[in-house]
This record gives C-alpha cells, structure tokens and sequence, in this order.
C-alpha cells in the first residue's frame, strides 16, 4: 500500500515537471502582455484571442507551417524509404565492411552540429541552395537516416529469420521478402523512427536559422523572429509556440497506432 | 526410380567440416526419416536439400534434374519448419495461399486448392485467423497446410513435431502418416526421436557426426544394426552392452567370458564365429525387451538393482553379482509384475536368435 502511494506521487511528480512548461505556454499564450509579466503570476485571467489574431494577421506565421510541413514530411518520408532497405540489409546479409557502415551511422549523430554549421552554410551557398526546402530536407535527413536505420535494424533483427527462409521456398524474392515480411512486421520500430524523425525536422532550430533567410523559415525560427532588441512579445511566442505543437502532437498519435506490441507473436513456437 | 538423390554431398564452414560426405538415394513416394543425435548435421543435410544452406561439395539432384546450385523456389521441395515459421501478420488463408500468390497462379486456383489443403486437414473454421489465435497442434496443422498447397515434388519436415507435447505429437505423427498415404508424395523427415522414425519411416538413415550410420527399413536396423552406435540409438529402452573376451572358438561356436554371464560365460552359435580368435573383445548386445525373467537356462545372472512399473510391464534395472568393478547397469523389459525386489538375484534368459555381436570397432560381427 505504502509503496503504491509513493508510485502514485513519483508519477504525479513527473507528470507535473513535464507538462507544466506545456500548461505555461499554452496559459501565457492566452494572456495579455501585463497578465505575462504580472509578479507573482496570475493564475486566473480573461483570456485573451489577441496573440493568435495578431499572429495569423500577417502570413509570416501560417507560411511557416507550411514549410515546417513541407520539410518534416518529405524529409521523414525519405529517410523512411531510404533507411529501411538499409535496415535491412544490414539486420540480414553478412557483408565486408559491415561493422564499420554501422559505426559511420551511429557516428553521424556523435557530431554537435554547430561544429558543421559553418561549411553546411557555404556548402550551400555555393550549391546555390540557400533558403531553399531541399536544403533543409537534405540536412535533416542526414539525422534522420541514421535514426531510422538504428532503430528499424534492431526491429527487423527481431524477425525470425525461419519466416524469410519459408517466404523463400514459397518463392519470393528478396524484395517481395522486404515488402510482405519485414516491412508489416517492423512497422512498430518504423513507426517510431518516423515519429522521431518527424520530431526532430519539426523542431529543429540551428540549421532553419543558418540555411533560411525569408521564403524558406521554419516555425521555430519564425517563433523565435519576434524577439526583437525592443520588445519581447512573449503572448505572440507562446501563442506560435502552441500552433507548433500541435501538427506534431496529431501526427504522433495518428502514429502510434502501429506501435502494436507483440505483432511478430505467433510466428513460432 | 531414383527420385532423390544425394552424391557425395559435403558442408563446411569455413574449417569446420559439418557434413563430410552424404550418399544415398530415395525412390518416388517414398518416406525417409534422418535420425541422429543432436548436431549430428541432419537439419543442416535437409536445409541443403532445400537449398537454404549452400552445397560445399557433391552434387544432388530432386526427380533426375542437378538442382546443386538451384535457387530453393526452383527446386519445387516444400519445407515444414520447426519454428512452423508462419506469417504473423497474415491470416491462415494467406499463409496458405503466399506461395501460389508468389508463383501469380490465377485467384480461383489459389482459392480451390488453399480450399482443398484446409479440408484435409480439418482448418476450414480457422481460415480467418491470425496465427497468434491457434493452439500449437493448429499451427502445425497450417504449416502442413502451407507445404502442400503447392503440389511441391519434394516434402521436407524439419523436427515438425518437437514443439508439441506427446498427445498431440502421436496424434500429429498419425496424420503426418496419413498424409502421406494420401498424397503419395515423397518425403524427407528430420528428427531425434527413433520412435517417430521407426512409426513413419519407410527408410531411415541414421546419422552421426556428419556421417551415415546405417540406411536402411525400420525392422533392419532393429534387427541388423551394423554397429553399436545404430544398435544403441534404435530402440527403447537402449540396448544393453556387455563387454566380453572369446575363451574358445570351435566351428560356428563362439564361447564369451564375463562375470555377468551365469556361469562366467556365454555360448554363442554363430556363423561369424570363424573371424574371431581367443583373447578377442567382443561386445555382445542385449535388448531390454527380449531379456526373460525365470527362463529356464538363463544367460546372465544378476542383482536387481530397482524395478520400476510402468503398468503392463516392469522395467528391470541390474547388476552384476560379483563384486568389483559394477559395470553398466542391465536392463530388462519384462510383461506383468515380477515379485522381486532390490537386492534378489536375477536370472534373465534370451532366444539365441536375439544376441548382437560387435568386434573392439564397435561393427558388428
């Protein structure tokens, strides 16, 4: 009893510590600027639609949506359709040098990547693809490949290697095998790897900043835009911030509907 | 007809040599059951039949075509795996019909025979299912059903049965004999139990170490093993050995000293008797079951060590009288329930048809 108690207020704790930046945003995007800064703050105000008017008053903030979408969804989608097959040559085939392939994947995210943020930007410059979207969707797949090959490998390991050798008597080949075995049956660790590589595309902030100048901004930099040297308009932030979070927060939970546990149950014994 | 035949085949990896050169050859229709002991290569031999592993040497061929270096799909052989190894994902209707869906056979065919593969074996009311929704015996039952949709000429089990608990295995071992029957297929079977080869098989071939044994029918090898290794591992319980020295040869006579026997020795009326001399090991085998309790001229007399009923009949663990070294116990399998008990003298008698001789290699006499 005692220890159930103690369970119960652990999790309200963690609970509490996680979301209450969450509550805070979405409160103070509600709020006048003097609700904001009122000391101590103030728990209960007329809210207030005026940040969300004021942001979608000009197109700044909506077409930043748009390019968030636009790059976190063609940037997932390829490191998808790039990282599976990778996946799967990796969990399946013995091959020189396939340990040191391996190592390069996990390494690409050892890297801090203010460190690449300079020769990225003249990369770009003299590719001539600054404040373009394939930009920033090839940056981002450079972080989300990875993490798609690390986590799908380990989920297509996970197959009994029994089902690829009967789908091969039964005549399929290797693509088929991919196709009609491993792609249904990793679709957990998939779905995972695509709603972390959603994530990170969407928020992402450094390189948006570096590669955009105005066509091209991303939500979090158009977010963070209205810091000015003047004036910090804190409800106009948190309201951007809201509207940010929310596409992402809908796409993992249409997501996590394929996290089903336990699919591969039943194969064998 | 020759249907299968493996030539001189071999299987290494890299130095370790697994499988060191496999020859024989089965006719069409015919149920080949490989026996042997755990690593012995027998799975890995079936694999190369099925071409999931590659031949390293030899050359095999399925209904007279070379299929050495053939793609498994191509061999048309159908596999029946230990793991059933179905698809989780898809129903027993689809696990059925993948292969004929992969070989783009037209949807009313599919249809009919995945149709006709659930009649026979009792799956019509478990079409729509997922594999995780079967009981073991079902799932077995679809991996069956999955091998013989296709018409494949070639059938290979692979230890079909070893996750099933006994009932169910001596059900299941009935309806693979059936099948069988029914289709009048071909068939390569894996397995480390010797009754389930001795039940299925029309031929066994028994393997040890990446080497046959012995091939042969059930009753031969039961009745001729051709060394010590084929005449322990077929039968249950294992067959007894006595080690034994030749004191005389005369004729077709061969007299055998050992303390078990009663008197110290044995006579032996047997026609190998001209290639043994005096001073020779000779390993004298003894099946538990064709040991006689009260026989009227006993061959060996013994202390009983325990028995154990099992019903019907009691099995009879003894050893020798004589003090010293105890030796291996003696078993005896014996109809009804002897009074005895631990301790008392056993006088065990055998028909002179029933005794197995080896040389010192351990082939026999």
């Amino acid at each position: 009893m005692r220890g159930k108690i103690l369970h119960a207020i652990g999790l309200t704790a963690i609970v509490v510590f996680t979301l209450f930046p969450f509550v805070w945003m979405v409160m103070a995007s509600f709020k006048t600027q003097s609700d904001i800064l009122a000391s101590p703050p103030v728990w209960f105000f007329t809210p207030t639609l005026q940040n969300y008017v004021d942001i979608f008053a000009d197109t700044k903030v909506s077409g930043a949506i748009v390019n968030s979408l636009i790059v976190a969804t063609l940037s997932t989608l390829l490191s998808v359709v790039l990282g599976t097959p990778a996946a799967f040559a990796l969990a399946r085939y013995d091959f020189r040098g396939k340990s040191d392939l391996w190592f390069w994947f996990i390494s690409n995210r050892m890297t801090s990547p203010i460190v690449l943020a300079l020769p990225v930007y003249l990369l770009a410059m003299y590719a001539n693809l600054l404040d373009t979207h394939l930009v920033l969707i090839l940056i981002y797949l450079t972080f989300n490949i990875p993490i798609v090959v690390w986590i799908v490998t380990d989920q297509f390991k996970s197959i009994p290697p029994d089902l690829e050798q009967a789908a091969r008597l039964d005549g399929a080949d290797q693509f088929t095998i991919f196709r009609k075995i491993y792609l249904p049956l990793g679709a957990p660790g998939i779905a995972v790897s695509a709603i972390f590589s959603f994530i990170f595309s969407w928020n992402e902030l450094l390189y948006a900043l570096v590669l955009t100048r105005r066509n091209v901004q991303t939500a979090p930099v158009v977010a963070t835009s209205f810091m000015s040297g003047y004036e910090l308009p804190w409800g106009k932030i948190m309201a951007t911030g809201t509207v940010i979070v929310l596409p992402v927060t809908i796409f993992a939970l249409i997501v996590s509907r394929h996290m089903v546990r336990g699919l591969t149950m039943g194969a064998t014994k | 007809m020759t249907f299968l035949r493996l030539d001189n085949i071999k299987k290494n990896y890299g130095d370790a040599s697994v499988i060191k050169g496999v020859s024989f050859a089965a006719s069409k229709g015919e149920f080949v059951v490989f026996v042997g002991p755990s690593g012995c290569g027998k799975s890995t031999l079936l694999r190369m039949i099925a071409g999931l592993e590659d031949v390293s040497e030899g050359q095999l061929y399925i209904d007279g075509r070379d299929v050495t270096y053939e793609e498994p799909a191509k061999r048309e052989v159908s596999m029946v795996f230990q793991s059933y190894a179905l698809y989780p994902h898809m129903n027993v209707f689809e696990n059925m019909a993948f292969g004929l869906r992969m070989a783009k056979r037209p949807e009313a065919e599919i249809r009919a025979q995945v149709m006709e593969a659930a009649r026979i074996l009792q799956l019509e009311a478990l079409l729509e299912r997922k594999p995780r929704a079967l009981s073991g015996g079902q799932r077995q039952r679809v991996a069956i059903g999955r091998s013989i949709v296709r018409h494949p000429k070639l059938f290979l089990f692979d230890e079909p049965l070893s996750n099933l608990d006994a009932e169910l295995r001596s059900q299941m071992r009935v309806e693979i004999a059936k099948l069988h029957r029914s289709l009048g297929a071909t068939m390569v079977y894996v397995t480390h139990d010797q009754v389930e080869a001795m039940t299925l098989a029309d031929r066994i071939v028994v393997l040890r170490a990446g080497l046959v044994e012995q091939i042969g029918s059930p009753t031969e090898l039961y009745d001729k093993p051709a060394n010590t290794f084929v005449a322990g591992f077929i039968g249950s319980p294992k067959m007894n050995f006595i080690s034994a020295k030749v004191s005389s040869v005369s004729g077709t006579g061969l007299r055998l000293d050992h303390p078990a026997f009663a008197g110290g020795s044995l006579g032996v009326d047997t026609p190998a008797a001209a290639r043994a001399k005096v001073g020779d090991t000779v390993t004298v085998g003894l099946r538990p079951e064709h040991l006689t309790v009260g026989a009227a001229d006993p061959v060996l007399s013994l202390t009983l060590d325990f028995a154990e009923s099992l019903g019907g009949s009691t099995q009879l663990y003894a050893r020798q009288s004589t003090s010293g070294t105890p030796g291996e116990p003696v078993i005896a399998l014996t109809p009804g329930r002897p009074e005895l008990k631990p301790g008392d003298a056993l006088k065990l008698g055998i028909a002179p048809g029933h005794i197995y001789l080896f040389n010192a290699a351990g082939l026999a006499l």
